[in-house]
């Protein structure tokens, strides 16, 4: 039976649960609503919620952990032969992977019976070769130990499927039955729901923070594989970053993360006063029309895509750029790519987002500082640059904060403006690179999981999460504090 | 009583020395008449009481003494004020130089995020009344003094305007409008955020403050009105009812809605 239908299945008994549930309740008290101790829908939500959730979530787990289980068991049995063929057990695991699915297609196109493939013997059988009368390709020849493999694997996913299909309608069903028994009027069902509400949404928020601990753990085991094979001192101070998948390579981050901080210091060069002038313009300054459509004109750029931003890098500010710096003039840039390219299709993109962070923060400064200030005859500008922004500051600092963290984990506009080289140079007119930029380029393409040109990724992941989580904590704290000075 | 004799007999003698003197006004948000046809004429050193119900215009009109309303954009004025004689509407007055001389404490205390002596010393800054540090100190000082505040605060010049308790921070709001050495003091609901020992304090300042300034308060308690004022002017939807001796208006009330106001039955 496939999952979809099982799923059907199970849907249809919540809903068929919730009529009679529902219809139980009510004929207890002879069709009375007012002496059930609930509304009806709930104790039909109730019988329904416990056909239908259990149910459900003891498949979902089935599903993850069934192929974990078969591959498991399927690759002790491979150990030994892959110290005699000299493979690693990954790569046998993904031919028995693939036989075993193109022995379901050939059962399926009944071109086999589902004994003969369970049965096979390369002995007898050219087992490539039936298969590939079935339209099923396999790269190479089929070894004994491989063909028993598939089969056990079958066999195993076979037997797993069954016994979950028979597991998981059974709680169905159960869930069905005890929903239904409850379904008497002094049933407090409402409660009951009220509860399963609040779990679903506690499994919701778990599966959030699970997940981020998990992208997390993932990232610190890589990292701890990377460093188990490449020197940490090396990576961290070494200032040459050469990778090549020979071998011999050296991965110093320092490059790197230079071109990181120097692409984001002009980013945000660019952004901080135009986006801080821009808002001090729209809260303070601008009346309600031009407001009305200033302000989401600014929030347009917001949603345009980094890669557009690219484009306009590589397109229109570069050659730009060139024109004015480069060798027909004082001859300081030879291409348009380069740190000062990024770094200012950066800046424009990080605009608005201090822009509106920045407007919300002036405009929380209360009417009352204002007032207090005209009141002692002072001017605008004099309010503004005397009481608001003082006032604003720590705000203010926290919106720059998390415009930085953003510069720092921006990939596509340096990509397509800063070019590829991994360079410590001071000069804003040639071409650098970043950490995130590197992280694409080492793991894009066939890279060997193995190797630590590929594992070089999760240290370079692994230190930028730590740089941005550091400054958006840091962002984060300085806001929260700025807030309470008001409440 | 007596307190109130001596006061009489202080007016009179100042009888003619008109600080501010309003005909015809006429305030308007949008299209809500807020103030409609005040004549008034606000004497020199002594304290006028704005007294009515609530949202009867005295804020909006206390408001129009130091232009405050050209900060609304949607409020309109009409009709001549004049302070000392000199139309405070007209195109060549700069609302900003106004402000310096007509001074306003505001309903909620208000002390700038900064410290408490840049609180007091942001006016004569920013008016340049100091010629160097040691001016400056001297200022703030002197309004912190006459505020009635620094002996409270002389040896936390540094410390924050916002830590200090309510009545403190009032009290501090005010030594900031005296340090710009404004001629007349606007205080709207001055102690309405305040706990009544506070309060003792704030009117007490007030009294004293009234030998220099013209002082106008307006207030929600009738016994402060009573207390500090020489002068009252009773609002009631827009319009100037009654305006007199403090004292007259609330013993001898000319108009029934005075009569009732002070006697609680409209408020
Ligand atoms: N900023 C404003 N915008 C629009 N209307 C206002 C504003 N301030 C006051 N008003 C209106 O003006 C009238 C008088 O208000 P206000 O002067 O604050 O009264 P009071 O201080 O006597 O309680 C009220 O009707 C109020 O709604
Ligand atoms: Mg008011």
């Amino acid at each position: 039976m496939t999952t979809s239908l099982l799923v059907l299945i199970v849907l249809a008994l919540g809903v068929g649960g919730y009529i009679v549930g529902r219809a139980r309740a009510l004929r207890g008290v002879g069709g009375d609503q007012r002496k059930l101790h609930s509304l009806p829908s709930y104790y039909g939500t109730n019988v329904a919620m416990k056909a239908i959730v259990p149910a459900l979530l003891v498949m979902l787990v089935w599903l993850l952990a069934q192929p974990l289980v078969v591959e498991s068991s399927v690759r002790g049995d491979l150990q030994e032969e892959s110290v005699r063929q000299d493979r690693s057990v990954s790569l046998m695991m993904s031919d028995v992977r693939r036989l075993a699915n193109g022995l379901d297609v050939a059962v399926e196109s009944g071109m086999m019976t589902r004994e003969r493939a369970a049965n096979m013997r390369t002995e007898f059988t050219d087992v490539r070769e039936r298969l590939g009368e079935a339209g099923v390709a396999l790269g190479s020849a089929v070894t004994s130990p491989v063909l028993r493999a598939a089969q056990k694997y079958r066999a195993l996913s076979e037997t797993g499927d069954l016994l979950r299909t028979g597991i998981v309608l059974a709680l169905a069903v159960a869930g069905l039955g005890w929903g239904i028994r409850n379904s008497t009027p002094e049933y407090r069902a409402r409660n009951v729901v009220e509860t399963g509400v609040r779990i679903l949404l506690i499994l919701a928020s778990c599966i959030a923070i699970l997940t981020t601990v998990g992208i997390v753990l993932s990232l610190v085991f890589n990292t701890i594989e990377f460093f188990r094979i490449y020197p940490a001192s090396d990576f961290f101070f070494s200032t040459t970053w050469s990778p090549s998948f020979g071998g011999g390579s050296e991965l110093g981050i320092l490059p790197l993360l230079w071109g990181t901080l120097y692409i984001s210091l002009i980013a945000l060069i660019v952004a901080v006063p135009v986006g801080l002038f821009t808002a001090i313009y729209l809260s303070e300054y601008a009346s309600k029309r031009v407001r009305s459509v200033a302000k989401p004109a600014i929030e347009i750029l917001a949603g345009i895509p980094t890669i557009v931003y690219g484009l306009f890098a590589l397109l229109t500010i570069g050659p730009l750029l060139l024109s004015v710096f480069g060798d027909s003039t004082v001859g300081w840039m030879d291409a348009g790519t380069a740190v000062m390219t990024a770094g200012i299709a950066m800046g424009i993109m990080l605009i608005p987002f201090v822009s509106s962070l920045s407007d919300d923060i002036i405009n929380a400064v209360p009417q009352a500082m204002r007032d207090g200030s005209y009141g002692l005859g002072a001017t605008q500008s004099e309010t503004i640059k005397q009481v608001i922004l003082p006032a604003a500051l720590p705000g203010i600092v926290g919106a720059v904060l998390l415009a930085a963290s953003r510069a720092i984990g921006e990939t596509m506009i340096v990509v397509l403006g800063a070019g590829a080289a991994a360079r410590l140079s001071l000069n804003p007119f040639e071409a650098m690179t970043t950490v995130t930029a590197k992280i694409v380029s080492q793991l894009t393409g066939d890279s060997d999981f193995g190797s630590p040109e590929a594992l070089v990724a999760f240290a370079l992941g692994m230190t930028l999460f730590v740089v941005t989580l550091g400054l958006n904590v840091l962002a984060l704290y300085i806001v929260r504090k700025y807030r309470e000075q008001y409440e | 009583m007596y307190d109130a004799d001596h006061n009489r007999t202080e007016s009179r003698v100042s009888q003619n020395e008109i600080k501010i003197s309003s005909r015809n006004v006429q305030v308007y948000y949008g299209d809500n008449h807020a103030i409609k046809d005040v004549d008034v004429d606000i004497e020199d050193r002594l304290v006028t009481a704005f007294i009515g119900p609530s949202g009867c215009g005295k804020s909006t009109f206390l408001r129009c003494l130091n232009r405050m309303n050209d900060t609304i954009p949607i409020c309109r004025v009409e009709g001549d004020i004049h302070i000392d004689g000199e139309d405070i509407y007209d195109k060549r007055v700069d609302p900003v130089q106004l402000r310096a001389k007509v001074g306003m404490v505001f309903q909620k205390p208000n002390p700038f995020p900064k410290s408490i002596y840049d609180n007091v010393a942001y006016g004569p800054k920013i008016h340049g009344l100091a010629k160097n540090k040691s001016e400056l100190d001297d200022i703030v000082e002197r309004a912190l003094k006459r505020a009635a505040i620094w002996d409270e605060v002389k040896d936390r010049l540094d410390a924050s305007g916002t830590g200090l308790s309510g009545g403190q921070q009032q009290r501090l709001c005010i030594a900031r409008a005296v340090a710009t050495e404004p001629e007349v003091l606007l205080m709207d609901e001055p102690c309405s955020a305040l706990d009544p020992i506070a309060t003792g304090q704030v009117e007490e300042l007030i009294d004293e403050l009234k030998q220099n300034y013209s002082v106008v308060i307006v207030t929600h308690s009738m016994q402060q009105a009573a207390r500090v004022s020489q002068k009252t002017a009773f609002f009631h939807l827009g319009n100037l009812v009654e305006y007199g001796e403090t004292e007259k208006i609330f013993t001898n009330p000319q108009d029934s809605r005075t009569e009732s106001y002070i006697t609680g039955r409209i408020g």
